[in-house]
C-alpha cells in the first residue's frame, strides 16, 4: 500500500485524504493551521460562527454533489437567497432587475447606460485582452463603470485594464453556440439533494453550521479510516533527488522539526512557497517565476450587533468608492444556527488587501473601529449598537490573475513537470482562481491517480466538458449496485444533445429545395395540360390558358406544355430557392437569441465570481 | 470577437434531410382539407353558379362536384394528390442533396 502525503488540509487536501481512503490507500495530511477548512472553515469566537467569505455549495459536476451528500448527509438547509449593491446611498437588487436598476440610477443615467450598451453591442472592443474590455463588450461601458469597476478593484487591488480577460472567461464559460442551445433546449441544474433546480441565483444550499463542519466531517471520516492529520505544521523544507519527493520537513509552533517520508506527495501550499521549499532549490528563472506570482490577501472584520435583524440580505456589495470595505456578509441570514442567541446579528466586513498594505498589521481594535466607522458612513448601524469585535485574518485568499502570471506559472509547471510524484491540487497550490467544487475535484482526481488512473487535474475548470462528462462516465465509488428495470428508450432518447441540437438547426439546402420545388411545379403544370389535351373537347382548356398571362407563349397545346413546364420549373426553383434560405436565416436568428439569452443567463451573477 | 454570422454557421454545417413519407402525410392533410373546406364553402354559400371554377377540377379529380357529396370525393382527390407532390419533394430534395454532397 503507498503511502501519500498530502500538504494543507482544505477542501482539495482533504478529499484526496478521503478519496484515498475510499481506494483503500494510506495518507498523511500536515496542515499549517489549527483548524481543518482552509478557506472554507468556519471560525468560531464566543458561540458566534462566521464563513470565511461566505459558500454556496452548489455544482454542475455530479460527483462533488454527491461527495458533499455523502460527507454531510443530510445537515443541508436550502436558503433563500438575497444579495445587493451599495453605490451612492442606494440599495440595488442583485442580479440587477431593471425597475430597481432604473429607480436607483434615475433616468438619465438609465438613458446614458441603454446608449452605452447599445454601442457596446455596436462597436464592441474587437480585441478582448483585459477585464474592462471584456465586462463592457458585454455590458457597456458605463454599466461596467458603475456595477463593476469599483468592486473589482477593491477585490483585486489593481486597475482592471491590468487584469487578465483569461479571469473573467474562466468564471464566466464562453459559450458556443452548439452549447448555448444544449444548455436552453436540454440542461438543468442538480442540486446536492438530485432535484433539479432551474437557477443558482434564487436559493443554495449551506451546511446548518457553515461550511467548515463539511471539513470537520471529512477530518473525521479521513482519521477514522487509520489516516494521520497533523494541525500546526507548516512545510519548510521538501527534499527532492532524481525526480522524487523524498521527504518534507514541517515545523511545529514549539520549533520542533518533524520529517515525513512519503511515496507521493500532494501539494495544496502555494506555489510560490512550495518552489521556495524545495530542496535543492530549482534553477534561478524557476525560483524567479514562483516569486513573482502574486496572491490577494482577505482580512474580515465582524460585528457583533445587539439587534435581531440589520438587513435581509445574506451579503451586501459595497461599490461605494469612499469606504475601502468591499462585501458584508450577515451570517444569520445563511443560516440561523451561525448566532448563539436570536436577538444577536453577526455582521463580516470584509477587506481585501496586500499584505503589505498598513491596514493588513493594524491591531484588532483598531480594524473595528474602522468597520464600525465604515459601516455607520453607509448607513448600516450605529456604533452604539457593537457589542463585541473581532477579526479573521486569511493570508494568500485568491491568486492575481494579472497579465503575466500565464507566463511565470508555466515555467514553474514545466519545471515540476519534472518531478514525477508530485501532483498540485487546489486554488493556491495551482495558482488557479477554483471554487470549492472544482478545488475538490482536483483532490479526487489525484487521488485517482494515485491508485493508477490517468486525469489530467489541469483541465479542472478549463474545459467544461471535462467537468460534465468525465465523472459521468466513471464508475461510482462506495456505491452498492442496483438492478434496474430495463426500460425501452425513444429513438429520441438515443440521440446525444449534440445530435438532437444538430437535427433541430439543420440547414435546409436552397439548391436542392429550389429543385424539387421546380421539378414538381413544371411536372404539375404539364401534367394539367396534358390531361386536358388528352381529355380533347370544343374549348379545350379555356382558363388554363390563362396562363399565359404569366408564362410567356404558354397554351393548352403539347408545345405550350413544354413551355409551360420549363417556366413552372424556372419559378419554382426560384421560390423553393428563398424559401429555404428564409427558413435557414430565421432558423440561425433563433439559435443566436437562445445564445444570447444564455451568455446573459450565465453572466446574471457575474458579481458573486468575482 | 465571433460575429453573428460566424455564429450561425457554427450549427449550419448539417444539411437537412426531409421525410418524404412525412412530407407527403403533410401536404395530403393540408390538400385533401383543403380543397374539402373551399367546396363546403362555396355550397354552404350557395348562389346561381355555385362553384363554377372550382368544378374546372372534375377534369383531373373523377368525380368531383361542388357539391356536399363532391367535397368528400375533393378531400379523397385532394389528399392523394397533396400526398404525391409532397413525397416527390421531398424525394427530390433528397436526392439532389445526396447529389450535391457526392
Amino acid at each position: 500500500m503507498a503511502h501519500t502525503l498530502i500538504i494543507g488540509a482544505g477542501p482539495a487536501g482533504l478529499t484526496a485524504a478521503y478519496e484515498l481512503s475510499k481506494l483503500g490507500e494510506r495518507s498523511t495530511v500536515i496542515e499549517a493551521g489549527d483548524q481543518v477548512g482552509g478557506l472554507s472553515r468556519t471560525v468560531m469566537y464566543r458561540g458566534y460562527r462566521f464563513d470565511i467569505g461566505g459558500h454556496r455549495f452548489f455544482s454542475k459536476v455530479r460527483l462533488i454533489n454527491e461527495l458533499w451528500r455523502e460527507i454531510l448527509g443530510e445537515e443541508f438547509l436550502v436558503r433563500p437567497r438575497l444579495s445587493r449593491i451599495h453605490y451612492r446611498n442606494h440599495y440595488f437588487n442583485y442580479p440587477l432587475k431593471p425597475l430597481n436598476a432604473l429607480a436607483g440610477l434615475g433616468a438619465v443615467e438609465a438613458l446614458l447606460v441603454g446608449l452605452s450598451y447599445t454601442k457596446a453591442k455596436c462597436f464592441p472592443h474587437q480585441a478582448e485582452t483585459n477585464f474592462e474590455q471584456w465586462v463592457s463588450n458585454r455590458f457597456g461601458y458605463r454599466l461596467y463603470e458603475i456595477f463593476f469597476k469599483t468592486y473589482t478593484e477593491k477585490v483585486w487591488g489593481i486597475p482592471c485594464k491590468e487584469i487578465s480577460a483569461d479571469w473573467a472567461s474562466q468564471r464566466i464559460k464562453s459559450l458556443s453556440l452548439s452549447e448555448a442551445l444544449r444548455s436552453a433546449l436540454f440542461k438543468a441544474n442538480h442540486s446536492a439533494s438530485g432535484e433539479i433546480i432551474t437557477t443558482l441565483i434564487d436559493q443554495f444550499h449551506y451546511p446548518k453550521y457553515g461550511p467548515g463542519m463539511m471539513w470537520e466531517r471529512c477530518a473525521e471520516l479521513v482519521s477514522r479510516s487509520g489516516n494521520e492529520i497533523v494541525s500546526q505544521a507548516r512545510v519548510e523544507r521538501i527534499r527532492h533527488r532524481h525526480g522524487r519527493i523524498e521527504c518534507v520537513y514541517a515545523r511545529t509552533p514549539a520549533g520542533q522539526l518533524i520529517e515525513f517520508g512519503a511515496e507521493h506527495l500532494i501539494s495544496t501550499m502555494p506555489v510560490r512557497d512550495l518552489i521556495n521549499a524545495l530542496d535543492p532549490l530549482p534553477p534561478d528563472d524557476v525560483v524567479r517565476a514562483a516569486n513573482a506570482l502574486r496572491y490577494r490577501d482577505y482580512l474580515t472584520v465582524v460585528l457583533m450587533v445587539k439587534r435581531a435583524a440589520v438587513f435581509p440580505d445574506n451579503w451586501i456589495y459595497i461599490h461605494s468608492p469612499e469606504v475601502k470595505l468591499g462585501r458584508i456578509q450577515n451570517y444569520k441570514n445563511w443560516s440561523p444556527s451561525m448566532v448563539p442567541d436570536p436577538s444577536r446579528t453577526s455582521l463580516g466586513l470584509e477587506y481585501f488587501l496586500w499584505d503589505q498594505d498598513e491596514e493588513w498589521s493594524w491591531p484588532q481594535e483598531r480594524l473595528v473601529e474602522l468597520g464600525i466607522r465604515d459601516c455607520a458612513r453607509i448607513g448600516l448601524i450605529d456604533h452604539s449598537e457593537v457589542e463585541d469585535g473581532t477579526i479573521v485574518r486569511m493570508e494568500k485568499a485568491y491568486p492575481v490573475y494579472d497579465r503575466v502570471y500565464q507566463d511565470h506559472l508555466a515555467t514553474v509547471r514545466q519545471y515540476l513537470l519534472g518531478i514525477t510524484n508530485l501532483q498540485l491540487i487546489g486554488r493556491n497550490g495551482q495558482h488557479r482562481y477554483n471554487n470549492q467544487d472544482h478545488s475538490m475535484l482536483t483532490g479526487v482526481y489525484a487521488a485517482r491517480n494515485i491508485a493508477g488512473a490517468q486525469y489530467d487535474i489541469w483541465s479542472v475548470n478549463v474545459e467544461q466538458a471535462y467537468h460534465e462528462e468525465g465523472p459521468a462516465k466513471e464508475v461510482t465509488w462506495g456505491e452498492r449496485a442496483v438492478p434496474t428495470a430495463l426500460r425501452p428508450e425513444p429513438p429520441e432518447a438515443q440521440m446525444s444533445p449534440e445530435k438532437l441540437v444538430e437535427a433541430a438547426f439543420a440547414r435546409l439546402d436552397p439548391v436542392a429545395l429550389g429543385a424539387s420545388f421546380g421539378f414538381v411545379a413544371g411536372l404539375l403544370l404539364f401534367l394539367a395540360t396534358a390531361i386536358l389535351l388528352v381529355q380533347g373537347g370544343v374549348m379545350v382548356g379555356k382558363t388554363l390558358s390563362l396562363l399565359s398571362y404569366y408564362f410567356w407563349g404558354y397554351s393548352v397545346t403539347w408545345r405550350g406544355a413544354l413551355r409551360g413546364c420549363m417556366q413552372a420549373g424556372i419559378g419554382g426553383f426560384a421560390l423553393g430557392y428563398v424559401v429555404g434560405t428564409l427558413r435557414n436565416w430565421g432558423v440561425g436568428a433563433y439559435a443566436v437569441l437562445l445564445k444570447r439569452r444564455a451568455e446573459a443567463e450565465a453572466s446574471r451573477d457575474l458579481l458573486d465570481k468575482l | 470577437m465571433t460575429t453573428p454570422a460566424h455564429e450561425r454557421l457554427e450549427v449550419s454545417h448539417a444539411i437537412a434531410r426531409i421525410h418524404a413519407g412525412v412530407m407527403a402525410l403533410v401536404c395530403a392533410i393540408l390538400g385533401g382539407s383543403g380543397l374539402f373546406i373551399m367546396t363546403l364553402w362555396l355550397v354552404i354559400k350557395g348562389g346561381v353558379h355555385v362553384g363554377a371554377h372550382l368544378q374546372l377540377l372534375s377534369w383531373y379529380f373523377w368525380g368531383y362536384r361542388v357539391t356536399w357529396l363532391g367535397a368528400f370525393v375533393g378531400l379523397f382527390w385532394g389528399a392523394l394528390a397533396g400526398g404525391i407532390v409532397g413525397w416527390v419533394i421531398g424525394a427530390v430534395y433528397n436526392l439532389v442533396v445526396w447529389m450535391r454532397q457526392r
